[in-house]
C-alpha cells in the first residue's frame, strides 16, 4: 500500500502540476453535426456554414483556426483530437472533411464555455449536405 | 513641474495599453490580459507531450484568475494562432485581441503579444512569415497554398464534384 502510494505521489511529481491537476478522462458522447472552422461559424462572419463557405472553411482549417463540429442545436464541439492522428492544427484528416455532416463517438470536455471533442471514430460521414449556395453564393469575395 | 513633465513624456512614450483593434462582430469585446500559454488537450487531459506539440496542437492561455481560453485566430487572414504563441509555451505573457462572447462557444482573437508592459504588441503574423518563407510571396495565401489547392480540386469550391460554381 506504501509502495503504490509513494509510486504515484512521485508519478505526480514527474507529471508536472498540469498533468496532476489535469482530467484525465471526459464525458462518453456521440455528436452529429457540420465539420466547421470555429471563427467563421462562431461569430458568423462570412455565414460560415455549408457548401456557400466550404471553400473558406479549408482555407481556414489549412490556416490552423480550431475545428469544431456544430450540431443542429447551434451548441459547437472543438475538436482536439481525430481517431489516430494526434493533431489539431491543419489537421489532415479535418482538412478533408470540411463541411461534411459527421457523426462521432468520443471524449468530452467541458472548460469556461467552451466544449472540446476528442474524436475516437468517426462513425457515419454523410459528406456535404448543407447546400446554402443558392441562397448566399460563394461567401466570401463571391468566387 | 519638471516631474509632470517627465510624467507626461514617459506617457507618451509608452506603449499603448490597448492596441487591438474592433472588427466590428456581435458580441464582440477588446480585451488585453495576462496569461501561461498552455497546450489546450494537455490542459484538459493531462497528455502532455513536449514543447506544446511543437506546432501540431492548438494552445490556448490560462489568465491569472485561472480561465482557459484557445487561442483560435491570428492577425493573419484565414489563420490561427498556434504559432505565434508556440515559442511562449509555459510561459505567462500578455496579450491583446478580442473576445466574442457567444453563449454558444467563445472565441478569442490574438491580435498582439507582449512578455512585458515596456514593450509594445507584437503582432500575431508568424503563419504568413512561415507561409512565405515556405512557399514564396503571394498576395493570397489562402487560394495560392497546395495543401488547399489539392483538396479543393477533385470537388470544387463547393465541396461537390455535382455542384457548379459559377452555375
Amino acid at each position: 500500500m506504501r509502495k503504490s502510494m509513494f509510486a504515484a505521489v512521485a508519478l505526480a511529481a514527474l507529471l508536472g502540476p498540469a498533468a496532476a491537476q489535469a482530467q484525465t478522462a471526459g464525458k462518453r458522447v456521440q455528436v452529429t453535426g457540420e465539420i466547421v472552422d470555429t471563427w467563421c461559424a462562431v461569430t458568423g462572419i462570412m455565414f460560415g456554414l455549408g457548401t456557400a463557405h466550404h471553400q473558406c472553411a479549408v482555407w481556414c482549417a489549412v490556416g490552423g483556426i480550431p475545428v469544431a463540429i456544430r450540431d443542429k442545436d447551434g451548441q459547437f464541439y472543438m475538436v482536439l483530437k481525430i481517431e489516430d492522428e494526434d493533431i489539431s492544427v491543419a489537421s489532415p484528416k479535418i482538412v478533408k472533411i470540411q463541411s461534411h455532416e459527421v457523426t462521432v463517438d468520443g471524449e468530452l470536455f467541458e472548460r469556461d464555455g467552451v466544449k472540446y471533442l476528442l474524436v475516437d471514430k468517426v462513425a457515419d460521414d454523410k459528406g456535404i449536405v448543407n447546400l446554402t449556395h443558392d441562397e448566399h453564393g460563394v461567401v466570401p469575395f463571391g468566387e | 513641474m519638471r516631474k509632470l513633465a517627465l510624467a507626461v513624456v514617459l506617457a507618451l512614450a509608452a506603449p499603448s495599453a490597448h492596441a487591438a483593434e474592433p472588427w466590428g462582430l456581435k458580441d464582440e469585446k477588446l480585451v488585453s490580459f495576462k496569461g501561461k500559454v498552455v497546450d489546450v488537450l494537455c490542459t484538459l487531459k493531462g497528455d502532455c507531450p513536449a514543447d506544446c506539440g511543437a506546432g501540431k496542437r492548438q494552445l490556448g492561455l490560462v489568465s491569472t484568475e485561472g480561465k482557459l481560453f484557445t487561442a483560435s485566430k491570428s492577425n493573419t487572414l484565414f489563420a490561427g494562432a498556434a504559432r505565434d504563441l508556440l515559442p511562449w509555451c509555459g510561459k505567462t505573457i500578455e496579450i491583446d485581441g478580442l473576445l466574442i462572447e457567444n453563449p454558444a462557444m467563445p472565441i478569442l482573437m490574438v491580435q498582439g503579444i507582449r512578455e512585458t508592459p515596456d514593450k509594445e504588441f507584437a503582432p500575431t503574423d508568424q503563419f504568413e512569415k512561415d507561409w512565405t518563407a515556405a512557399n514564396g510571396k503571394a498576395d493570397e495565401w489562402w487560394r495560392a497554398d497546395p495543401t488547399v489547392k489539392a483538396t479543393l480540386a477533385p470537388n470544387g469550391i463547393l465541396g461537390r464534384k455535382d455542384l457548379k460554381w459559377p452555375k
